[in-house]
């Protein structure tokens, strides 16, 4: 849950505009909330804050179509 | 971090500098104000070895590795005028070439790499839309599989080498709904029936032809697909940071070339009785020429060292690509300035330095998206 409740802030903050939240189930690819710019802030994020490694094999939309997908594919890599 | 050249290195950028002088530079005023692509000289620079110089001796590279190939460009740039064939050649190598030997199939290498070596095939890269251009992600071509084979509609336009290439890598989406990641990369050859290209005109880099791609309903084969589906977005961002850790390399060497003009020239133009050098409002602007032109072979070498040593790059691409292209115009303007009169004119060619320079805060990524790129990379 804390994994979900510091992604959906950051989400909020740098791609939010005037929404008041995100869906876990929400896809945020169709909608451009994160796009290709985007998506590189994204990445810096989640590993900072995470600790966790991404490479070019990663940016598929299984791993960052939602806030659920985006959780998921943080929790998997962090008990790799 | 090793700058160090081998004797060998700095024999193949000299000997590339005296080719090109010899060889590239025919007519250039001339062909500059017609739009003239030389496909000769096209032909010439394959010959020499220099659109396969990276790639692997096996399609007919010569298999350099990246510090070399970035010093030979170098080379080129300081002995070739002509910054329109040498941005096309660029052009093909990084974004065509480049991305087919990276991710295409053996099968694609082996039919597309080889012609490309040669020079008996042109390539262009196709990603900008007429609505498209700095969000480049946002495209609006389609690619939808009938069957075993693809359908392509849209329009493609800003195509370096469109009018006279012969293999396209282009992007399209073939899954809306998976945004940016849904775009696919494709090889198309002229001659597919629903191809069509058309010329567009420019203010600089006027020798290197431009234009748009129609795919109009152009059905392709099952192998025309570079790459899977959907990883369109990894070989654009590939592409691009080979480009831009590469494409400026000869404005270095055009850098240098017109840094030795400036000061035999402020040593021999006499006013008020001295060499306008010995004035400070021209000799500090020359120095800073100087020191332009030496900061941007340091970002340059860094990223190739960077990009040889299979370290991330990304960054560095961007802020090598961003000071050069931005330092390339100053030093152009610079150029013009103490010439004067004769700067303003076509036959001291300064002026056609300073349109082509025009062009590299724009291609690919504007100096704005560099700058993005850079940002982001800080968390910003």
């Amino acid at each position: 849950m804390e994994i979900q409740e510091t992604i959906h802030a950051y989400l909020l903050t740098e791609f939010g505009g005037d929404r008041d939240g995100f869906e876990p189930g929400e896809n945020l690819l169709a909608q451009g909330v994160i796009d290709s710019m985007g998506i590189l802030k994204l990445v810096s994020f989640l590993e900072e804050t995470f600790g966790i490694e991404t490479d070019d094999d990663d940016m598929v939309p299984e791993n960052f179509e939602s806030l659920a997908a985006l959780c998921a594919f943080v929790e998997r890599r962090r008990s790799e | 971090m090793d700058l160090s050249f081998s004797p060998e290195q700095l024999a193949l950028r000299d000997e590339i500098a005296k080719f090109a002088r010899q060889e590239l530079n025919q007519g250039l005023i001339e062909r500059d104000r017609d739009e003239s692509f030389s496909r000769e000289a096209w032909l010439k620079c394959a010959r020499f070895g220099i659109q396969g110089m990276p790639f692997p001796r096996e399609y007919g590279g010569g298999e350099a590795d990246i510090v070399t190939a970035t010093l030979a460009m170098e080379g080129l740039g300081y002995g070739c005028r002509d910054a329109g064939l040498i941005f096309g050649i660029n052009a093909q190598m990084w974004a065509v070439m480049m991305p087919i030997q990276l991710f295409g199939t053996e099968a694609q290498k082996r039919r597309w790499l080889p012609g490309l070596v040669s020079g008996e095939a042109i390539g262009a890269h196709g990603m900008s839309e007429p609505d498209s251009g700095s969000d480049a992600m946002s495209l609006a071509t389609t690619a939808v599989q009938r069957g075993d084979r693809w359908v392509l509609t849209g329009t493609k336009t800003f195509v370096t080498n469109a009018p006279v290439a012969d293999v396209f890598v282009v992007f399209a989406t073939t899954d809306p709904a998976k945004g940016f990641l849904g775009v696919t990369a494709f090889v198309v050859e002229r001659g597919q029936p629903g191809l069509s290209t058309q010329h567009i005109s420019k203010m600089g880099l006027r020798t290197s032809p431009m234009g748009e791609i129609v795919l109009d309903g152009c059905e392709l084969p099952a192998d025309a697909l570079l790459g899977a589906v959907g990883q369109g977005s990894k070989i654009f961002n590939a592409s691009m940071e080979w480009e831009r850790a590469c494409i400026l390399a000869s404005n270095a060497g055009a850098m240098e070339r017109q840094l030795e003009v400036c000061i035999e020239y402020a040593q021999s133009r006499k006013q008020f009785r001295r060499p306008i050098g010995k004035f400070q409002s021209v000799s500090n602007r020359i120095v800073d020429m100087k020191m332009r032109l030496e900061t941007s072979r340091l970002l340059l070498y860094r990223v190739a060292w960077l990009k040889q040593s299979g370290q991330d790059a990304v960054m560095d691409a961007a802020i090598a690509k961003l000071y050069l292209s931005e330092a390339w115009v100053q030093s152009c303007l610079d150029a013009v300035q103490i010439h004067g009169g004769y700067g303003f004119t076509t036959e001291f060619e300064l002026e056609r330095d300073l349109r082509d320079s025009i062009g590299g805060r724009i291609y690919s990524g504007t100096s704005e998206m560099q700058r993005n790129i850079i940002a982001s990379r800080l968390g910003l």
